[in-house]
């Protein structure tokens, strides 16, 4: 019924504000509500799930911002980037006789009455940014509603005009809201799409004029406050990649309080807010919220059943694509297979199980050029996020690779070992010369040995450091074995022709991220017998090798696991062991082999 | 003036932290500032027109029994202070009492009407019946300690004696324990949780009105400060439903504003006729200038300004607080708070500082502009601070409480343990296996090293120091050394120590200097004068040093240690400076093998290579090798394979989680001075004799000396340790033989003669075996024939080869070489036998 009356995609605070009074008109106990929603987030998940409205909401981003009209619907894919704590806010209040929320929206919409007719609720704020290192492909093609092109011309007035839109904006929304009484409701359903256009009049208004927005706003750097209600903090961790749907809100609140901006202000303000200016920082208030794994970003995701012939023929695919890529080296190939397919699926103690870092080595410069170039396109075009990360002395003695939290602003300044779950770091090694590291550097390189390690984080928190898990796939490049990054898997390169450079069929490509996203994920275990198989195996090839340690044997069952995962199997065989002995004999040969 | 500014009520200011701001529940009670102001003018000697009539003041002094004794020249006439204001906000603190008629300008003060019970509005507080609970509380309470004993009626309350121990020295604040508060009368204690504000008005009403009873004299206002709560909340878990409300939590401080003044106070002036106007007190965080000047003859309008060095100020800071780093859950990011000091509690933490605070949570709303009435929906919190600890209990508990904090209310705290878990402490160390279970709970993810664990086990608990009247000290602290093959997880057992133990520090030997390691002596950049500065060793006084790469560091750093490690004192004498600092310090050391991977052909000294005058300071020396063991490789694989294959949990061994790890230690290290039983003693006696024995093996005429007394001692710290960790106060006889077989594993592995086989405690202190030194004294008796027979006294000199071709001839030194010759011929020269030049030995 609510449903009928309000545009949840454009009108979601309506939305809110209906049920809200129909829950109250229904004589409910509003101390009932505090922390916890009172059937609006159901309307939506109806709206957005069970109606699929999902499609139809605009996922906001660098284009769409442009178009997108505050107080409506978006989605908002990001990492979580930083908390900024709880926000307490006056959730609900009596105006007069009856009741108003101002649940997942900023500002109220009428003067506030003496306090103790009022519940203080509260909300967490996340800031959000997009994931680092994202590529292309992941972003989906959304529905084009239009485009506003801007004329900059009266950017000197911007302030001002800006203050205009907001004022019209206000005495709009206000105006709205008065006619939630039932009365008013028949005027305002006939007199809505004149409203409607005489809104987005404004608000385009406002966009060309100040056209900060989009001014600000470059491809990477879209980033957004979100605040989350009602959710167990658990849910949301940091360096998680999420979708949003919420309310997109401009709020005026922070261009007035710049002001008087003091020190005194901001001892007790979140300080955090006054450096995320709105008009280039949205405000997204959060409805519901989904964790998004690799296949939900995958665009037209084939929904089959992992299947071992399907998965074997896709596997044999991409073999021959990545045996292309690295000039026939076939071993490398399978070797990177591995490693794109290792996660880390569970920590004991300190230890990382499931990690294969994979360092490639005998690249020179000029061979870098060619392969890793190539390599490095390839990786873009099958894992979402990935990155890369030119090794210099230079690079290492400037670059803030951990995040560093700033106590001034409140905020954790991000690095760029901030990654999300997942993310792909390239490292070419080889353009490392001979230099002088000063302390920025060593704590840089002692960072990255220690992501190599045990794949976590330090951040910075001034007065302690904190290990944040991560769980990044790295890959080295390097002329001869990496003393910095000391990888799981060390394999000497041996290109027997320059790559191909053939171009993939996109089905082809669409497959194989599929195949890596799907198979990464699964389930796998192996049997008491193969167990104890390969504890005879381990223990034997200790006996014959003192040097061989527990690092090794935990590369060795990685593999395995990692073998039968290729294959789509669940379960590790005898044969499959077999195999990763036969590679593992073939990478120390090719390591004892002295060019 | 300036020493008016510390009676200042602490309760008021909070209310209105900033002009801009406002509370939405509005500030209720500000009574003790309107009284402290009222008592405060009453001796200036400000011209007012107020003044008091002195009948006021006999009244004051022996009234006890007014209540809310409130009174100012502004109309704010009742005791809640709902003055007329124009801030809607503070129609929300209308007051049902009725104690308060209006009172004319002369005020003699009213009589309350006793009847009417008086409430503080929107509460259950009944205004008489807390302040008869705080005074009831207050007169009465005393310590359990006291109360069963005889003397209970001599000896006056706990917070009587406080009182008059807070006005000798002039204090202006009362620490009052908040757990105290609950044994005596929890009812109080909730009230006072609920509605902190009321209640600690009223808590300082009733302070003000016995300061006077016990001495008339003391003019200053005492404030009440709270502290230990009985629960302390998590920074994360504070929510909508502790606004208002008493909390305590535990936090960092991260960042401390500038000290703030805040008016109290303000005097104004007419700029046409010079009249000062009377102090105008602060109100809602606003002070209503004068709009026209009150003398009658002049009424100049605006012409009224603020004469700054005549107002009252008081300090007022910022502090943010962050969570400590244990309580943030995974893929979280710490929470902060903001703090509201006052006073004498600005600057009493810097950032870094662990502090635990209570004070009272709030919240406000915040205004779009300055100028605008509107408010957002936002509302900002902060904690009114009230009381502030320090605190570091990430650590083991250190045994002297050198770092508590010097904030005179919780000096008296230290961590204590409370019952409950002394009890489960107890419980746990009377389990038969609690001595392994301990080993398998230190570093539990470091594969095997048993042994290595135990000792490193006794270094934690250590024995006990003990001081003789002559003057000699015995060290307690027990100093292990670990060398061993590079990929033993030497490192990450140093960590975990650190980690562990109280105020450790972590150097690595090739990072360290000597006096780095021990103290040096700087020039102060501000007052040119030298200073002594602490280095780790001294720094980690009562704790544990961990040196790692112990074998990469300087000879120079290295001879350092030798006074640290047995007189545990550093000595300095330089730039003027001559003194000895206390370096009670354990030392747990790590070193690689001198090439770097354990040679086995060469002898344990040659491998570990470190001068033996400090191989022999260590308790302990354990070998860490790599040795081929299947059943150990068998292990090591099927660990590998379930961490690959199992579920995680399922692998988790039992072992104690490292809080009451660390709780146990301190307890133990704290409560625990085992003795030496006879018994021990004499199996002690024993075990050593028989030890030095064991060198007259049968069939050897060697004798090889077994051990020194410096192993006696540390066997005596090592058994006193193991009975530390049963809890016992009594070192029993297994202690004492698993003292021995420590050191004898960590002997054996270390002190094995490669040639003989036996233990040589020779090879450790002098650095030569004993039969190496047979050896050489067989070169030397051989050398000493040979040119006795080819040489003759002041004949031509030969060289050493031709020696050394003469010594093979003869066939007893064909193992010999060149270098060992040179050095027999040395000693030779120094017995003044012969005369060595160059390479030429010429006889004498």
């Amino acid at each position: 019924m609510v449903g009928v009356a309000y545009d949840c995609l454009a009108n979601p605070l309506g939305a809110v504000r209906s049920s809200f009074e129909k829950v109250m008109a229904s004589d409910s106990d509003l101390a009932s509500f505090d922390g916890k929603d009172w059937g609006a987030i159901d309307l939506f998940r109806n709206f957005l799930f069970d109606q699929s409205g999902l499609s139809q909401v605009p996922i906001l981003n660098h284009k769409t911002i442009k178009w997108v009209q505050p107080n409506t619907l978006v989605r908002f894919r990001g990492m979580i980037q930083d908390m900024l704590g709880n926000e307490f806010y006056a959730g609900a209040y009596k105006d007069g006789t009856v009741w108003r929320t101002n649940k997942f929206m900023d500002v109220s919409r009428f003067p506030m009455g003496s306090s103790s007719d009022m519940r203080i609720w509260e909300r967490r704020l996340i800031y959000c940014v997009p994931v680092p290192g994202q590529n292309s492909w992941t972003e989906s093609e959304a529905v084009m509603y239009r485009s506003v092109d801007c004329e900059f011309q009266q950017r000197d007035k911007r302030p001002r005009s800006g203050d205009e839109a907001i004022d019209s904006m206000d005495s709009l929304v206000s105006s709205d809201g008065f006619q939630g009484s039932p009365s008013a409701k028949k005027m305002r359903e006939n007199e809505h799409p004149s409203q409607a256009t005489q809104f987005q009049e404004s608000i385009t208004g406002s966009a060309c004029s100040s056209s900060s927005w989009e001014l600000n706003i470059d491809r990477d750097s879209l980033s957004c406050i979100v605040k989350i209600y009602d959710s167990p903090e658990s849910d949301l961790k940091l360096n998680e990649v999420f979708e949003f749907v919420g309310v997109l809100t401009l709020d005026s609140e922070f261009q007035v309080d710049k002001d008087e901006y003091d020190e005194f202000s901001n001892g007790f303000g979140e300080d955090a807010l006054v450096h995320f200016p709105p008009n280039k920082v949205p405000r997204l208030h959060c409805l519901i919220h989904r964790k998004l794994a690799v296949h939900d970003l995958l665009q037209h995701s084939p929904m089959m059943e992992p299947k071992p012939d399907l998965v074997k023929g896709i596997r044999e695919a991409l073999l021959r694509h990545l045996t292309a890529v690295l000039g026939n080296d076939d071993l490398a190939a399978h070797f990177m297979l591995f490693h794109l397919l290792s996660r880390v699926n569970s920590r004991v103690d300190t230890v990382a199980v499931g990690k294969l870092s994979l360092n490639l080595t005998r690249f020179s410069k000029e061979s870098v050029s060619v392969f890793g170039t190539q390599l490095s396109l390839a990786i873009k075009n099958l894992l979402p996020f990935t990155h890369c990360l030119p090794l210099t002395v230079e690079y290492l003695n400037t670059a803030s690779l951990a995040p560093r939290k700033d106590y001034e602003t409140n905020r954790l300044t991000t690095g760029v070992l901030q990654l999300a779950e997942g993310t792909h770091l390239m490292i070419d090694e080889t353009q490392l010369q001979s230099g002088t590291l000063n302390s920025v550097g060593v704590e840089n390189a002692r960072l990255l040995k220690y992501l190599m390690e045990f794949q976590k984080v330090e951040y910075d928190f001034k007065y302690y450091k904190m290990e944040i898990p991560a769980d990044i796939q790295l890959l080295i490049l390097s002329e001869g074995k990496s003393n910095i990054l000391p990888a799981d898997l060390v394999l000497p390169f041996q290109p027997s022709s320059v790559g191909s450079s053939e171009t993939v069929p996109t089905e082809a490509l669409e497959a194989w991220r599929w195949y890596l996203a799907i198979l990464r994920s699964l389930p796998h275990s192996i049997d008491s017998e193969m167990q104890k198989v390969i504890e005879n195996d381990l223990v034997e090839a200790r006996q014959a090798d003192r040097s061989l340690g527990s690092q090794d044997f935990s590369r060795l069952l990685t593999m395995g696991r990692l073998m039968s995962l290729s294959l789509g199997e669940a379960c590790l065989s005898l044969e499959q062991w077999q195999m990763v002995k036969e590679l593992e004999r073939l990478r120390r040969a090719r390591l004892q082999l002295k060019t | 003036m300036a020493s008016d500014s510390s009676p200042v009520n602490f309760n008021d200011g909070p209310s209105s932290p900033d002009d801009s701001f406002s509370s939405p529940i509005g500030n209720t009670f500000s009574s003790p500032a309107e009284a402290s102001r009222r008592r405060r003018r009453r001796r200036s000697t400000t011209p007012s027109a107020f003044a008091t009539p002195p009948a006021q003041q006999s009244r004051f002094a022996t009234s006890e029994a007014t209540p809310t004794p409130l009174r100012s020249r502004h109309t704010n006439t009742n005791g809640r202070r709902s003055a007329p204001s124009s801030t809607p906000m503070a129609a929300a603190t209308p007051s049902s009492t009725d104690d308060a008629p209006p009172s004319s300008e002369g005020g003699e003060g009213f009589d309350m009407d006793e009847d009417r019970p008086t409430y503080v509005w929107g509460t259950n507080i009944s205004v008489n019946d807390v302040k008869a609970a705080i005074v009831r509380f207050l007169k009465n309470f005393r310590e359990q300690s006291f109360q069963n004993s005889e003397s209970e009626y001599h000896l006056e309350g706990k917070y009587i004696e406080t009182i008059k121990r807070v006005l000798e020295v002039e204090g202006d604040s009362l620490d009052v324990d908040a757990l105290n508060v609950f044994d005596y009368d929890s009812d109080l204690y909730a009230k006072m949780v609920r509605y902190p504000l009321e209640v600690l008005a009223i808590f300082d009403i009733v302070l003000m009105e016995m300061v006077p009873l016990i001495n008339p004299l003391f003019e200053k206002h005492i404030q009440t400060r709270i502290y230990n709560l009985k629960t302390s909340t998590s920074m994360r878990n504070l929510n909508p439903s502790d606004i208002e409300r008493m909390v305590s939590l535990k936090g960092m401080i991260i960042r401390c504003s500038s000290i703030i003044p805040e008016i109290r106070e303000a005097i104004f002036r007419c700029l046409v006729c010079g009249y000062y106007s009377d102090p105008v007190a602060v109100d809602k965080g606003k002070i209503a200038e004068p709009t026209v000047c009150l003398k009658e003859e002049c009424q100049a309008r605006n012409s009224m300004t603020l004469v700054h060095n005549r107002c009252r100020f008081t300090d007022k800071q910022i502090v943010r607080l962050q969570e400590t780093p244990d309580e943030i859950p995974d893929g979280g990011t710490p929470h902060t708070v903001s703090l509201l000091m006052h006073d004498k509690l600005v600057d009493t933490g810097k950032p870094g500082d662990r502090v635990e605070v209570t004070g009272i949570y709030r919240a406000m709303t915040v205004r779009i502009g300055p100028t605008q009435r509107t408010v957002k929906s936002l509302f900002k919190t902060y904690i009114d601070c009230l009381h502030i600890k320090k605190t570091d209990k990430s650590r083991m508990l250190t045994e002297d409480q050198m770092e508590v904090d010097n904030f005179p209310g919780g000096s008296a705290e230290d961590i204590i343990f409370d019952e409950k878990k002394v009890e489960e402490l107890k419980e746990l160390s009377k389990q038969p296996d609690i001595y392994d279970r301990l080993t398998r709970s230190l570093a539990p993810n470091i594969w095997e090293l048993e042994d290595v664990k135990k000792g490193l086990l006794c270094q934690l608990f250590g024995g006990n120091a003990l001081k003789l009247p002559s003057g000699a000290s015995f060290r307690g602290d027990i100093n292990i050394l670990l060398v061993g093959d590079p990929g033993t997880s030497k490192s990450q057992l140093l960590q975990y120590i650190h980690k562990l133990s109280p105020r450790g520090i972590y150097t690595s030997g090739r990072g360290s200097s000597a006096v780095g390691l021990t103290a040096y002596v700087t020039k102060d950049p501000e007052t040119g004068e030298t200073v002594l500065e602490s280095g780790a060793l001294v720094l980690s006084d009562r704790g544990i040093c961990c040196i790692d790469e112990f074998d990469k560091m300087s000879d120079n750093a290295r001879s350092m240690l030798h006074e640290v490690m047995e007189q545990q004192t550093v000595s300095i004498a330089k730039a003027g400076i001559i003194a000895s600092l206390n370096a009670r310090t354990s030392v747990l050391a790590c070193a690689n093998p001198s090439g770097s991977r354990y040679n086995p052909r060469l002898s344990v000294i040659d491998n570990i290579y470190l001068p033996p005058t400090l191989l022999s300071r260590f308790d302990l020396i354990y070998l860490i090798l790599d040795k081929a063991d299947e059943q150990i490789d068998r292990r090591l694989a099927k660990h590998i394979v379930s961490l690959h294959f199992e579920n995680p949990e399922s692998i988790e061994q039992d072992v104690l989680e490292l809080p009451t790890l660390i709780a146990y230690v301190s307890y133990a290290r704290k409560y625990i001075h085992p003795q030496l039983s006879d018994e021990a003693a004499e199996e002690l006696t024993r075990g050593y004799v028989d030890l030095r024995r064991r060198g007259n093996f049968p069939g050897s005429s060697k004798k090889v000396i077994t051990a020194t007394p410096r192993q006696i001692e540390s066997l005596i710290r090592l058994s006193e340790a193991l009975a530390r960790i049963r809890f016992s106060e009594w070192v029993e006889k297994h202690d004492v033989m698993e003292a021995f077989r420590l050191l004898e594993v960590a002997m054996q592995q270390s002190a094995t003669d490669h040639s003989t086989g036996t233990i040589d405690m020779d090879l450790i202190t002098t650095g030569i075996s004993a039969s190496e030194r047979m050896r050489r004294e067989s070169l030397l008796s051989a050398t000493r024939n040979i040119i006795m027979e080819k040489m003759q006294l002041g004949g031509p000199s030969m060289r050493l080869l031709e020696i050394l071709e003469e010594l093979k001839k003869q066939g007893s030194g064909s193992e010999f070489h060149l270098n060992d010759l040179r050095n027999a011929v040395t000693s030779l020269a120094s017995e003044g036998f012969v005369a060595l030049h160059g390479d030429a030995v010429k006889r004498i």
